[in-house]
């Protein structure tokens, strides 16, 4: 097993992903950037998209995200988000029906991610 | 002296309202447990956001820095937002946001400054709209209910963003009451705009601070850091304020439970003193007619 390092997906509501990864692909501000362990410190802004968790050189997990910060070390990778959706986990059904009964930023992330899905 | 009949009632009454209060207070503990797991589990955020936005501000320059973080160099106007609960039957917990409002407003026009208000809660807004109506910004309800949205939040730190970037105020300070304990609560006030910077950790976090690369530009994240900074602060109020109002409620209705207890007690004790001089006085009217005869 090669070097992790330790994702932390945290939104106002509570701390939802804390896993190890060999590599997290975030959507920067200026780009997509891969963090590995022992990525140079890192504070970036993030723009709506998908973050991807990469292990053994796959990707195991992708979320999306609606904006917000990471902050990249040698050891971790702590991605602040106000809104973050599982793709793995959720279901387009319940998403849609979310969509349908939210408004404004909300209803427009949520439909962002039907999108990704 | 009151008849029999009157005790009765009067105890009967009291006790119903012991069954109101006492559930009260199981339904408040309860709630407690939930508001204080929420606002436990929103703490890494706001912990991190400030430790992010401590760090951006030690570096940037003061002339240069977006003015959500150094203020707009003037200190007329000020805006103070008031969080404090929809309900009552709880305690000191909303006179206390409510004095601390009034000293805060009279502080502040004893300057010459003037004051704008946004509340955020029925009561506080109640109590206040007959001296203070005329400053009041919006009035808002109904947001922290169960459970508080971090979209509420966002939305009142949209209201105040645009509010400072229209130039309505200089200075932002939200009231709130920080829950201490199940048993205490403190009422705070915390400076939104300028932003108030805790000293960044120096001695560990400086030498890899110092290295950090920063995408985009420093000046370009901290200006896309601090207006979530400012929803992220009122959101973290939001909760402070929900899980304090709980637990304000849940004391106060404690105590209520207890007193309606005393007063149980001590009104049965007279009850049963009366009934026994009404029979004893039957007796005597028995036994002396019997003599008589």
């Amino acid at each position: 097993m090669a070097e992790t390092t330790h994702l932390e997906l945290v939104t106002p509501a509570d701390i939802m992903v804390q896993k190890a990864a060999n590599m997290v692909v975030a959507p920067g501000a200026e780009g997509f950037f891969g963090a590995m362990p022992r990525h140079a410190p890192l504070l970036s802004d993030l723009v709506r998209g998908v973050v991807e968790v990469h292990e053994g050189g796959k990707v195991v997990n992708r979320y999306m995200i609606d904006g917000g910060l990471a902050d990249v070390s040698g050891e971790s990778v702590t991605i602040l988000t106000e809104r973050a959706e599982d793709l793995d986990a959720v279901k387009r059904e319940d998403i849609k029906s979310r969509a349908e009964a939210a408004t404004g930023a909300e209803a427009d992330f949520l439909n962002a991610v039907l999108e990704a899905l | 002296m009151p008849s029999l009949k009157d005790l009765k009632t009067r105890i009967n009454s009291v006790k119903s309202t012991q069954k109101i209060t006492s559930a009260m207070k199981m339904v408040a503990a309860a709630k407690l447990r939930r508001a204080q797991e929420a606002a436990e589990k929103g703490r890494p955020y706001a912990d991190r956001m400030q430790q992010i936005v401590n760090s951006l501000a030690a570096k940037a320059e003061p002339s240069s820095a977006p003015q959500l973080l150094v203020g707009n160099g003037k200190d007329e106007t000020h805006l103070l937002i008031i969080v404090s609960a929809d309900r009552g039957l709880c305690g000191g917990f909303n006179g206390a946001i409510t004095r601390q409002t009034r000293n805060e407003v009279a502080r502040l026009r004893s300057k010459g400054k003037t004051v704008k208000l946004l509340m955020v809660g029925r009561k506080s807004a109640d109590a206040l709209r007959r001296e203070l109506g005329d400053s009041y910004l919006e009035s808002l309800e109904g947001i922290q209910g169960t459970s508080v949205s971090f979209a509420d939040a966002a939305s009142i730190g949209d209201t105040v963003r645009n509010g400072f970037e229209a130039g309505e105020f200089d200075v932002c300070t939200v009231i709130f009451n920080k829950f201490k304990s199940a048993i205490s609560q403190e009422v705070t006030l915390k400076k939104l705009i300028p932003a108030e910077v805790g000293e960044a950790e120096e001695a560990p976090a400086d030498e890899v601070s110092v290295s950090y690369e920063y995408e985009p530009e420093e000046e370009a994240l901290l200006a896309a850091v601090l207006p979530r900074n400012i929803s992220t602060q009122i959101y973290s109020a939001l909760l402070e304020s929900s899980a304090s109002e709980l637990a304000a409620r849940m004391t106060a209705m404690d105590n209520a439970t207890r007193n309606a207890g005393d007063l149980i007690e001590r009104l049965t004790l007279v009850y049963n003193r009366t009934r026994q001089a009404t029979i004893t006085k039957e007796l005597i009217e028995i036994i002396s007619g019997a003599e008589a005869v």
